[in-house]
């Protein structure tokens, strides 16, 4: 039973992926513009020889044996050659998501733990201040783009000048000793964890109350209340287990955006992830890069809704018999 | 009773707005296209007075549509002959920044609104289709969703946006812009729409006018499509902000409605450049507006949300 | 060794510098520069993206430079140099003991080894068409360990700047990669220092991914200062990757960052108000070379008439406020400009020519005589009755020339013009404007290192490729046009610059009778460092700031220089 619905998700998911990869190859192709049309502007550099350097990258080929080539890269695990820097996407991407997952994930974490026990208390205590005002709050930090906010912390950064204006580590490279890199490296990442956390703390605080407190609305936590058992006990035991199953499913969707949320983020304040390299070969159409890159934002959702159903099979008997 | 007076106080806030915006000519008192190129980046508060101009009241002035039909040129204050009053001072053109404000707000709700109305419909259709038929329909339906989840819209804008033919007027451009936000929006209220679609088919009275030998269509847009107004009005309400946000993101990368047409995307992009904040803070006007629209906005989505809740519950 | 069957002239002349002679600077500290985006490759043969260009420069050496201050060729690696006076043979003697930052010595076989790399079809090298006279390869030889002969199949009227930026590569280390034909594969951002090796004055330490890549001083450059001091004076360069202008400027600001290479006007304004705080040295060095310009699309095929009116081109170029161009859009840092040679471009900018003042009367004027009228709204028609609307495309992501477009539209309106905007992401322009020729008009700006009008050639041939008007020409279509192809292939083979100048400025009259493209405004370089840093000598053509790299240092005053 288990293992035939783990093969269809999996198939299921194997075909989204081919059917992204093959939509984006589309599309940048409608795109107008090709790599090296910027080439074009320059009075010194003759078409023929754009022709021949596009020649060399395989760029005249028809779009099925392009496409092609690609899907070989993306089979063998390197994702083919990159047009603009001429050697194999992987070794492009893998250093730069470290540093977009670092990013991603802390701000992810920071987040779940700020949420779900604030969830918990405001949901317990409907009538309470801090209950009344999350509402407004929360709407307020959905109201702020997110592009004043890192203006504005950039330039509190600038001003104050305890925060380094961008970058992961300081000028001079990775500093000698890890614990010191660490140091250096967490500074760097005060102001683009605190944007990604802001951006996502609302929408999650929202989305866990309204969990926890349509179930504790449930008949059985009446009946619960009715004998007598304590009300802390009633949250951490009952609720919050019966609330699991929307919390997992949202757990599930934040791990789908991992990758995905701080491309912005990554280029508003130079940060060295897949931010800059996305935009920049989307800039310079350089296809293999942008299709990569697209495919393993598209792996992360894949990958984090799986877990999500997966967890929920694990822990919710009554799907099984679906 | 609380959330009574909160539904009154957002609804009247959001209404207020609106109708400054719609009825944004008036209140204007530029052409939000006329460059003073002799007053670049004036500060808020600035009265040019040459000769005796001075601030008035119900002026007439440059000429504006109202609602696209009636043509007018009186405007609720002015400055007379002569002189110049820029109440929120001017942007880098010499533009009057409050008439950009008020005018940029009619192209970004209409974009908004438009987008959001698209994404609900497209959402509506294929959420039903998808929960009312299940199968092989739902299965496609749903990864299609994934798809367009996975996908990173903003870089599918730029990419769609530079597919555009460039003899476009800023009205068709921005037409287009508005739908193709819309269009690639739709996933996330399908997916909710199809949740609902999928309890409310099994509901017994659904089963007995099944068993009625009720046609789909009949079933569909009695019972089922019914079930779905909440969520429609509290997604509207979450999805206009966003989409209004979607097209400041897109002006920013240079690719909003265009100039010289006002937007406040086009407004904010000078956000690029942090520092101009502070010098020039007046270019952040919009947000004056936007603020308090988009917490009107969220306010009614949150309360209509409770209501739903209550009413179900 | 052959002797040279030619009478030889001495083309080798020192000038001195504009400025101030570099001082004795002190060894030592770092010099940390923020760039635009990541460099995409070390390999100088395939690089074309300009950070790349901006790093391989500082590790690599060519034969002769052209100096930045002086305009002038100056011996690099070549010490000296002879061309025969039919322009068509060079000699060129190599510096005795030199040595590649690996340590290996250079000689003849290694300039022959790079110039057939280069010259290879199969290598694919954009430098490739600049080392082309008269359609054909220049032919390398060498005539000694240290002396090689070039030979040109047509004569080329700047000698020198064939040279420039040429980087002389290490036979010992790319021979067996170009035997495999790989080169171009070569030398990628990963590759292990040891295997990288140039004649410039810093060699690759360090590269970190999407974050910054570090050069160290190469111990083996040849160049001393003064008092026998080798240079370069600073250990080390930090290229930083910042991602985009704003970026640059937050790094700067925030002192993270010593050099700012070329900064907009609004930026620099901002600059101004914080330089206090930066401790920074700010400076207008005036014109540069780059020019932004209004292109109408003058194929027969774009189907609007009138841009191949000469009198239409005439009212538009009259009606342009150019003056709050340069005010507005540049915050007075700009120069209105009439032709495409900038005033920065001393050698070749003809002063003579008129500068019509801005005057909507004049264009209406031109534009009646030449049977264009106007409704009762005020629209303008062509004698055919047609009403006169047309669109300008721009790129989306310069906000000066959206800005130009914007204003541009607004001039426009006063002739009766109805002109639409529509701003493009940069490539998408490209596409429609050099590829598919589907656009109307342009706003748009060149431009650039060289101020040579040998680098225009394709620019101005009526069958160039970059004739952005009307390319690819069979036959030249107007009168002037050809006369413009003559005088662009004769001042190609004339030796002497005083001969070049006549043709340079009789073509800038045609350009500025005819208007091809109606220039607007010509930009200010602006540039910033820290006001410690020594031998700061910027220029304003290509590369600002870090062409006299090897001769920066650290005035004692600094702190932050060993961080």
């Amino acid at each position: 039973m288990l293992k035939s619905y783990i093969a269809r998700r999996l198939l299921n998911s194997m075909l989204l992926l081919v059917a992204i990869s093959m939509l984006s190859f589309l599309f940048l192709e409608i795109a107008p513009g090709r790599f090296l049309d910027e080439m074009r502007l320059d009075p010194r550099v003759s078409p023929d020889t754009i022709y021949a350097m596009r020649q060399q990258r395989g760029m005249n080929d028809p779009l099925p044996v392009r496409y092609g080539r690609w899907a070989g890269g993306a089979l063998r695990g390197d994702f083919g050659l990159s047009l603009a820097y001429g050697v194999p996407v992987l070794n492009l991407a893998l250093p730069r998501m470290r540093n977009t997952l670092l990013l991603t994930i802390t701000a992810l974490v920071l987040a779940w733990v700020i949420c779900l026990p604030c969830g918990v208390w405001t949901a317990a205590r409907p009538r309470s201040l801090a209950a009344r005002l999350s509402g407004p709050f929360t709407s307020l930090l959905l109201s702020v783009p997110e592009l004043l906010a890192a203006g504005i912390l950039l330039l509190l950064a600038l001003r104050t000048g305890y925060f380094p204006a961008g970058g992961m580590f300081s000028p001079g490279g990775r500093p000698a000793g890890t614990i010191r890199a660490v140091a250096d490296a967490s500074r760097h990442m005060l102001i683009p964890v605190l944007i990604l956390t802001l951006a996502v703390v609302p929408l999650l605080l929202r989305h866990v109350r309204a969990a926890l407190e349509s179930a504790s609305g449930a008949p059985f936590v009446q009946a619960a209340r009715g004998l007598g058992i304590p009300e802390r006990r009633l949250w951490l035991r009952h609720i919050l287990r019966v609330a699991a199953n929307p919390l997992i499913s949202l757990m599930g969707l934040s791990v789908a955006g991992l990758i995905s949320s701080s491309l912005l983020v990554d280029v508003l304040l130079g940060w060295p992830g897949l931010g800059p390299l996305f935009l920049d070969a989307v800039a310079v159409r350089d296809t293999p890069v942008v299709i990569s890159v697209l495919m393993l934002s598209a792996l992360f959702l894949v990958a984090g809704n799986l877990a999500a159903d997966l967890l929920l099979y694990a822990c919710d008997p009554r799907i099984r018999t679906e | 009773m609380r959330a009574r007076l909160r539904l009154w106080v957002a609804g009247s806030v959001v209404a207020a707005i609106h109708v400054l915006i719609v009825f944004a000519g008036f209140f204007a008192p530029y052409d939000p296209t006329e460059q003073h190129r002799e007053i670049p980046l004036a500060t808020p508060f600035t009265i040019n007075a040459k000769g005796d101009g001075r601030a008035e009241w119900f002026t007439t002035g440059w000429r504006y549509r109202v609602l696209g039909v009636v043509t007018c040129s009186r405007h609720l204050f002015g400055a007379s002959a002569g002189g110049q009053v820029f109440v929120l001072g001017t942007d880098p053109y010499g533009r009057d920044q409050l008439s950009r404000v008020l005018c940029g707000g009619q192209i970004s709700v209409l974009a908004g609104s438009i987008a959001a109305f698209l994404a609900l419909l497209l959402g509506l259709v294929f959420g039903t289709v998808a929960g009312f038929y299940g199968g092989w329909t739902d299965e496609i339906l749903m990864r299609l969703a994934e798809l367009f989840l996975a996908l990173p819209w903003l870089y599918l804008l730029l990419a769609a946006r530079a597919a555009l033919p460039d003899s476009l007027t800023p009205g068709q451009t921005f037409l287009l812009v508005a739908s193709i936000i819309g269009a690639t929006g739709w996933a996330r209220p399908a997916r909710l729409i199809r949740g609902l679609v999928l309890s409310a088919r099994e509901r017994e009275y659904v089963h007995a006018a099944r068993g009625f030998g009720a046609s789909h269509w009949y079933l569909l847009t009695r019972h089922i499509v019914p079930e779905t107004w909440g969520v429609l009005l509290t997604q509207a309400g979450i999805l206009i902000p966003q989409f209004i946000m979607a097209e400041v993101l897109l002006a920013f990368f240079g690719l909003g409605v265009g100039e010289p047409v006002p937007s406040w995307g086009s407004t904010l992009s000078y956000l690029r450049q942090p520092w101009l904040a502070v010098t020039a803070w007046w270019m952040l006007a919009p947000l004056l507006v936007m603020l308090p629209l988009f917490l009107g906005y969220h306010a009614l989505a949150s309360t209509l949300q409770q209501r739903a809740a209550a009413g179900s519950g | 060794m052959r002797t040279v069957p030619f009478a030889v002239c001495v083309l080798c002349i020192w000038l001195p510098a504009a400025g101030a002679p570099p001082a004795d600077g002190a060894r030592g500290g770092r010099l940390v520069y923020a760039q635009r985006a990541e460099p995409k490759t070390l390999n100088p043969v395939t690089a074309i993206d300009a950070p790349s260009r901006e790093v391989i420069r500082r590790m690599t050496g060519d034969l002769i430079t052209v100096n930045r201050r002086t305009q002038r060729p100056e011996p690099n690696l070549a010490e000296s140099w002879t061309v025969s006076k039919d322009g068509r043979h060079y000699l060129l003697q190599l510096r005795q003991g030199l040595r590649f930052s690996d340590g290996h010595p250079c000689d003849a076989d290694d300039v022959v080894f790079t110039f057939q790399v280069y010259l290879d079809e199969a290598t694919h090298s954009p430098q490739r068409d600049l080392l082309m006279t008269g359609g054909k390869p220049m032919q390398v030889r060498k005539l000694a360990s240290h002396s090689v002969a070039f030979d040109l199949a047509e004569p080329y009227s700047a000698p020198g700047r064939l040279f420039d930026s040429l980087a002389i590569l290490p036979r010992h280390l790319l021979e067996a990669e170009y035997r495999k034909g790989r080169i171009s594969a070569a030398w990628p951002l990963q590759s292990a220092p040891e295997r990288i090796a140039g004649l410039g004055p810093f060699r690759l330490k360090r590269y970190l991914p999407g974050e910054s890549i570090v050069l160290e001083r190469n111990p083996f450059y040849w160049k001393t200062d003064g008092k026998g001091v080798h240079l370069p004076y600073l250990d080390e360069i930090d290229f930083l990757f910042a991602g985009s202008e704003e970026n640059q400027m937050l790094r700067f600001l925030a002192g993270e960052s010593d050099v700012l290479n070329r900064v907009s006007a609004k930026n620099f304004k901002a600059l101004q108000t914080e330089q206090t705080r930066a401790a920074s040295r700010l400076e207008d060095l005036g014109p540069g070379l780059d020019y932004d310009f209004l292109v109408f699309n003058m194929s027969a095929s774009s189907g609007r008439p009138w841009f191949r009116m000469r009198e239409f081109r005439q009212a538009v170029s009259l009606s342009i406020d150019r003056e709050a161009i340069a005010r507005l859009v540049y915050d007075g840092r700009a120069v209105p400009l009439w032709t495409h040679v900038t005033p920065g471009n001393k050698l070749w900018v003809n002063t003579a020519l008129p500068r019509p003042a801005r005057s909507v009367a004049a264009a209406r004027g031109k534009l009646a005589a030449a049977g264009f009228s106007w409704d009762r709204e005020g629209a303008l028609h062509d004698p055919a009755g047609q009403r006169v609307a047309f669109s300008i495309v721009t790129s989306a992501s310069n906000q000066e020339r959206t800005q130009m477009a914007t204003q541009l539209q607004d001039d426009l309106k006063q002739l009766g013009m109805n002109v639409q905007i529509a701003p493009l992401e940069f490539r998408a322009m490209v596409d429609r404007v050099m590829n598919k020729r589907q656009f109307d008009a342009a706003v748009m700006g060149l431009g650039g290192g060289d101020g040579d009008p040998n680098s225009e050639m394709n620019l101005w041939l009526s069958s160039g490729a970059t004739h952005l008007w009307d390319p690819n020409q069979k036959t030249p279509a107007t009168p002037w046009e050809a006369e413009v192809d003559g005088l662009m292939r004769r001042q190609l083979t004339a030796m002497d610059y005083e001969t070049r100048r006549k043709l340079y400025d009789r073509l800038q009259q045609l350009e500025a009778e005819n208007l091809p493209f109606i220039c607007l405004a010509s930009p200010n370089v602006l540039v910033a460092a820290k006001s410690t840093l020594g031998n700061f000598d910027p220029v304003n053509v290509d590369h600002y700031t870090l062409w006299n790299v090897e001769k920066l240092y650290w005035l004692p005053a600094h702190s932050g220089g060993s961080r």
